[in-house]
């Protein structure tokens, strides 16, 4: 096994299973732990995608704070474990069960089928031959030139979010009676 | 067992993990009743979108790719954000943070 | 890694030396500082055990590794045994991507009868092409081992030291980026090598077609970017939880914050986790404004032609450049280590809100501020 494969299936297999006990450990905490696990082991599989700049974003973005702060508003509520990690509603578990199965299915599939439809450019990959500063270089530039209509839009996105989130944390709670 | 699915690492790897991780996610959502663990499984399925964008991006020589996954990480703080500070006023209002107490919407 | 058998060895043992070296600093730093506090309040501090007290650290030593190894009934066990181990990694691996000395070269020599082709050992544990990005983002990651501390240990003052502790590393991290962000912008590029490369010489600044020297400063990133520097080593102290931010552990209302319930070796390995982290603030510090290991006046060229001059021998003239550049750079690193406990027993302990105005209404707007000021001094200078 070469050295990328080997890498690979090592965070691959970390990723899934930290994934797998996200939904599955009934209490918030660990999953939340486990989900900043996965977010740790996508940024080494942005690492292996040649995407460093992205790969530490991940880790500050994610890791960093996002996971921080669902890890800090657990600790607040000081939550007891859930009885159930898996509780009963108005549809049972196994219909869902079986559309995410259905859905992984196609999705599965979609990918066999899609093979020989994507022109994969192995040998000519400009990101490759690219330096790690002069790929960020040229990604700040398709940011600021190509994409600056989204860019500035994300800016507006966030102001509101910021003003969303203030004034709903400044609510009395609740959001009707009994 | 073919032993070039194990050795050679490409596209369809990368693709399969994040169809798989996106799986979880949405199992996560469709299943657990806990408001955090939701808005944990929604970034969990966002993570493995911007996996695949960033493969794609490898394994096409764009760098568009790498763009979208910074506007798909701005949006997922944005939505932690606000899903965070929803789930903190109906902690306020119940002391209980299950998905049956978003059943009304009546203000 | 490397080639062949011998460069992946020597790079294995790098890392373990470097570990190494940060770990042993950590007894010294911690005689320094009781000395040091000790000088600061006029009191007289470690004294008896060897002589100026020196043997104290072994003393200590010896008491946390035979300390009694207390869990509360309480706790997360998994939790509580894992924190402090996790404080370790980010410490140790932000580290190892800092540049310390000019790269050793070795030559192709025999052993074993084959050839073993020259080589070229950077001095630091792996070079990293975004350099600064993959260190914050390392560090960052400091904040779970806190707050699987204080969840763990199942007491509310834990618990409390460790909401406080994330709260203040999530707002200061942003500060700490954005500080940094005129210095990334002025060397355009973010690998702290090519940063030291263009710190060397007198310092010298474009102004439209104008060129200014000054020959009796070096040209350091803190003349460039003065505010920055300032913003910047203010955001690391509350980074790494030390006074006047270290509201984590505040022992007047917490106890002693997230850390209430560890003792012996445990309380140990929180304690370098803690020194890590200023090592690597230091070691920042050092590479973005003081021009990393290059010694000033000189150039690193200047100080490799002068080695070889000296030594006649390509090999022995690496070596002693390194040597030389290594003195250079643990010059400045202590000095800011220093500083870190000079504040440490100078400065009072802010109060929560206080603590947060900083942060948020003082340090974010006067780092945005500095941003888009070398922005445009940018544009304009070259213009």
């Amino acid at each position: 096994m070469t050295a990328d494969a080997f890498l690979f299936w090592f965070l691959a297999i970390v990723t899934l299973g930290s994934g797998l006990s996200v939904i599955l450990l009934s209490n918030p905490i660990y999953s939340a732990l486990s989900l900043a696990m996965t977010m740790v082991g996508i940024s080494a599989l942005f690492v292996t995608l040649n995407a460093y700049f992205i790969a530490g974003v991940q880790l500050i973005v994610y890791a960093g704070a996002v996971m921080v702060l669902f890890v800090m508003v657990i600790m607040l509520f000081d939550l007891k474990s859930d009885t159930v990690a898996f509780a009963k509603g108005k549809f049972t578990g196994a219909l869902k069960v079986a559309s995410v199965g259905l859905l992984a299915g196609l999705v599965v599939a979609a990918i066999d089928l899609s093979k020989g439809l994507i022109g994969v450019k192995d040998g000519e990959n400009h990101l490759v031959a690219l330096g790690d500063m002069e790929a960020t270089k040229s990604l700040g530039r398709i940011l600021f030139q190509k994409y600056v209509f989204g860019f500035e839009a994300l800016g507006v996105l966030l102001l509101v979010i910021a003003v969303g989130a203030v004034s709903l944390a400044r609510s009395k709670g609740g959001t009707h009676e009994h | 067992m073919n032993t070039d699915f194990i050795n050679q690492i490409g596209l369809n790897h990368y693709l399969i993990l994040a169809a798989l991780l996106f799986t979880m996610g949405m199992a996560g959502v469709l299943l657990r009743r806990n408001v955090i663990v939701l808005l944990m499984s929604i970034e969990l399925m966002l993570n493995s979108v911007n996996l695949t964008f960033v493969a794609f991006s490898k394994y096409l020589g764009l760098l568009d790719g790498h763009i979208i996954v910074f506007f798909v990480m701005t949006i997922a703080a944005a939505e932690a954000a606000v899903g965070l500070a929803l789930a903190v006023t109906i902690f306020k209002r119940f002391r209980e943070v299950n998905i049956r107490f978003f059943e009304h919407l009546k203000g | 890694m490397g080639h062949d058998i011998f460069e992946i060895t020597v790079n294995g043992i790098k890392l373990v030396l470097i570990f190494l070296l940060m770990v042993q600093a950590v007894p010294m730093l911690v005689w320094l500082e009781r000395r040091g506090s000790a000088f600061i309040q006029n009191r007289f501090g470690p004294n008896r055990v060897g002589p100026l007290g020196l043997l104290q650290l072994g003393a200590d030593a010896i008491k946390f590794l035979t300390k009694e190894n207390f869990v509360p009934t309480s706790a997360k066990k998994a939790l509580f045994y894992a924190a402090p181990v996790f404080a370790l990694i980010p410490g140790a691996v932000a580290f190892s991507a800092i540049p310390m000395a000019t790269p050793v070269y070795i030559e192709a020599f025999e052993m074993f009868g084959q050839n073993w082709g020259p080589y070229r050992f950077l001095v630091q544990g792996y070079e990293i092409g975004v350099g600064i990005v993959f260190i914050l983002g390392v560090s960052s990651l400091a904040a779970y081992t806190i707050l699987m501390a204080g969840w763990g240990s199942g007491n509310k003052f834990s618990l409390m030291g460790a909401l406080r502790a994330s709260a203040q590393t999530i707002s200061y991290e942003l500060a700490l980026g954005l500080s940094i962000v005129g210095v990334i912008m002025m060397f355009g590029t973010f690998n702290l090598t090519e940063m030291i490369n263009a710190q060397q010489g007198p310092l010298t600044f474009k102004w439209m077609e104008y060129t200014v020297t000054a020959n009796w400063l070096p040209n350091w990133g803190i003349f460039f970017q003065p505010l920055g520097a300032l913003l910047f080593f203010t955001a690391t102290f509350a980074e790494s939880n030390r006074l006047p931010f270290d509201l984590a552990e505040g022992e007047s209302e917490l106890v002693a914050g997230f850390h209430t319930e560890y003792g012996g070796f445990k309380m140990n390995l929180f304690f370098i986790g803690e020194y890590a982290h200023m090592m690597i603030a230091s070691g920042l510090m050092t590479v973005f404004f003081f021009g990393g290991y290059s010694i000033p006046y000189f150039s690193v060229a200047d100080v490799q032609a002068w080695a070889l001059s000296v030594t006649q021998s390509e090999m022995s003239a690496s070596i002693l450049s390194a040597l030389l550049h290594f003195l250079s750079f643990n010059i400045k690193f202590g000095f800011f280590l220093w500083t870190f406990i000079w504040v440490r027993w100078t400065l009072p302990r802010f109060r929560y809100d206080q603590l947060m105005d900083l942060g948020w209404k003082t340090m974010l707007p006067w780092a945005l501020a500095n941003t888009i000021i070398t922005a445009f001094i940018i544009y304009f200078a070259t213009i």
